[in-house]
């Protein structure tokens, strides 16, 4: 690449949470505080110092059912702060930081505050159960009115297709796949602000209810409340900071049909945005120490260790089979966190971006990776799909 | 057939001649005036050449299944389950793949590449929303070797 690129003039100098649960008894407003506060403190710099605010998603899918963003104008006053560069993210790149670096990169703002909050643990339990997307309105518009008249009433109804494709054309098999989460599980039982803690197995994986073949409960991420907040950097300030990682690349490229039901190729997901990440380094996929890849389904974890290269297309269910590669002390340890199927469903690779920024910076305790430099973190996937590389600073 | 539970479908400029059509149990795409190329949902544009001159075609032929899932999460009250959804492409129509229900056979009996007559059933709002009908006697050679329609 000649020239400098944009995303090498930001870092990523602070990440904060909330407390994480399947319930936690504040309003999304405070978790946001919350995270807000602790994320600033995190990149050693006091509310003055921040002078952008972005949150994602913004608009009017800001505050659907269990999206707890609150207002970001709101936000901004309770903070007391001036900012010279807000967004909203709904469309856009799918990676926290994008955004922000981009603002930074080119002097908008010295320091972004992003945020993501979620009360989707709270919106299922006062539903009595996961409520159909889209069920508060009387209509499905725009894409969902080919989905939700149908009865693809879920998320998961709109991904398992991809799942059956995959597993047609490739023929892994559940066994092989129940590796993702039995192994994340083993992670999260390290992470003390994980949702779900306690062990599983691939016999409790195999025997857990079918929510819409073959995703069975295990292969869903969990619905949660928490706030994550990510603050992005001008590079420029990284003397002022505490403990900034870098990026060493980054992108999002939406390249087949941006639809959930229309998507050409359902075996492949993301080489596009994966390709385009790799053009922007010298870094390879064996270079990567740690990988906070989007687990909003198994099968996205899938796609993402196929389409950044960590193993070819359709190996991925020997790659995890066993969970030693994916796993503490394997070659490509893998949602150190748990992921959003066990840590929480913290949404957008928000959760993904803290534990990579904390890896990096060897703050991760049990579930540390000894000595990791390079993390990558992806994020969504299916048309809308990110990936970064984060590197530890010099 | 009583109908099914789900969301009711807003009707807009763009969909509104697919929604009439499946009230009479016809599949009704976008077809363009000028290149011939079918396409699918209707957007007004022609995907191939981008014309805005388009027209509707019928389908009415077999198509196959690209791919499915068979749903057992009571999503919503009154919600049936289980029930498959196929996505059914048609060889003869590319760029076209439509979701809907599948009938005719129990619903683990779903398969990639099985192959299906165009159908529809009451929906919600009263709407009629596409309903596949399983082919009992597969009998042009596509069916089942899981890529029929691409």
């Amino acid at each position: 690449m000649g020239g400098e690129l944009f995303e090498r003039r930001a870092v990523i100098s602070g990440v904060g949470q909330s407390a994480i649960g399947r319930q936690v008894d504040r309003s999304g407003f405070q978790l946001t505080l919350d995270a807000i506060l602790a994320a600033v403190a995190d990149a050693g710099l006091t509310l003055d110092d921040v002078d952008g605010l972005a949150m994602f998603p913004g608009g009017g899918k800001a505050n659907v059912p269990g999206y707890a963003n609150g207002d970001l104008y709101e936000i901004q006053d309770a903070l007391r702060i001036t900012t010279s560069w807000r967004q909203g993210i709904v469309e856009g790149m799918c990676l926290p930081f994008y955004g922000p670096a981009m603002a930074v990169a080119t002097g908008q703002a010295r320091h972004v505050v992003i945020w993501r909050t979620v009360k989707e643990g709270s919106a299922a339990r006062n539903a009595g159960g996961r409520p159909a997307y889209g069920s508060t309105n009387p209509t499905a518009a725009g894409p969902l009115a080919w989905l939700l008249p149908v009865g693809a009433l879920s998320p998961v109804c709109q991904i398992a297709p991809y799942a059956t494709r995959y597993m047609h054309e490739y023929g892994v098999t559940r066994e092989q796949l129940a590796w993702i989460p039995v192994t994340q599980r083993a992670h999260a039982a390290l992470n003390p602000d994980a949702v779900y803690r306690s062990p599983l197995t691939v016999e409790d994986y195999l025997a857990s209810r079918m929510i819409s073949t073959p995703i069975c409960l295990y292969d869903c991420d969990v619905p949660a409340d928490g706030a994550t907040a990510i603050v992005v950097s001008a590079a420029e300030t990284a003397a002022d900071l505490r403990a900034p990682v870098a990026i060493e690349a980054m992108a999002g490229v939406v390249d087949g049909r941006p639809s959930w039901e229309q998507w050409e190729d359902m075996g492949r997901v993301g080489y596009a945005t994966a390709a385009a990440m790799w053009a922007r380094t010298d870094l390879r996929p064996a270079d990567v120490d740690v990988a906070e890849i989007y687990d909003g389904f198994a099968i996205e974890a899938v796609w993402w260790l196929e389409a950044m290269g960590f193993c070819g297309p359709g190996e991925a269910g020997s790659f995890v089979e066993g969970g030693k590669r994916i796993g503490l002390g394997g070659e490509l340890p893998m949602n150190t966190w748990g992921g959003q199927l066990s840590g929480g469903r913290l949404h957008a690779a928000f959760g993904h971006t803290a534990e990579a920024v904390r890896q990096l910076r060897g703050e991760c305790g049990e579930r540390q990776v000894a000595g990791a430099r390079v993390a990558a973190v992806t994020s969504v996937g299916g048309y809308e799909a990110g990936a970064a590389l984060l590197t530890r600073m010099p | 057939m009583t109908a099914t539970v789900g969301i009711p479908p807003a009707v807009t400029e763009e969909t509104a001649a697919f929604w009439e059509a499946a009230a009479e149990g016809r599949l009704l795409v976008e077809r363009c005036a000028g290149c011939g190329a079918e396409s699918f949902p209707p957007y007004g544009m022609c995907r191939a050449c981008r014309s805005r001159a388009v027209e509707h075609v019928e389908i009415t032929g077999r198509g196959h299944v690209y791919s499915f899932t068979v749903n057992y999460q009571r999503w919503m009250p009154g919600l049936e389950v289980p029930y498959a959804l196929v996505l059914v492409e048609w060889a003869d129509h590319p760029g076209v793949r439509v979701f809907g229900r599948l009938r005719g056979c129990p619903p683990e009996d779903a398969a990639v590449g099985m192959t299906v007559e165009v159908g529809f059933e009451p929906g919600p709002g009263g709407y009629a929303v596409p309903s596949f009908v399983a082919v009992a006697d597969v009998g042009d050679g596509i069916g089942g070797t899981g890529d029929g329609g691409e």
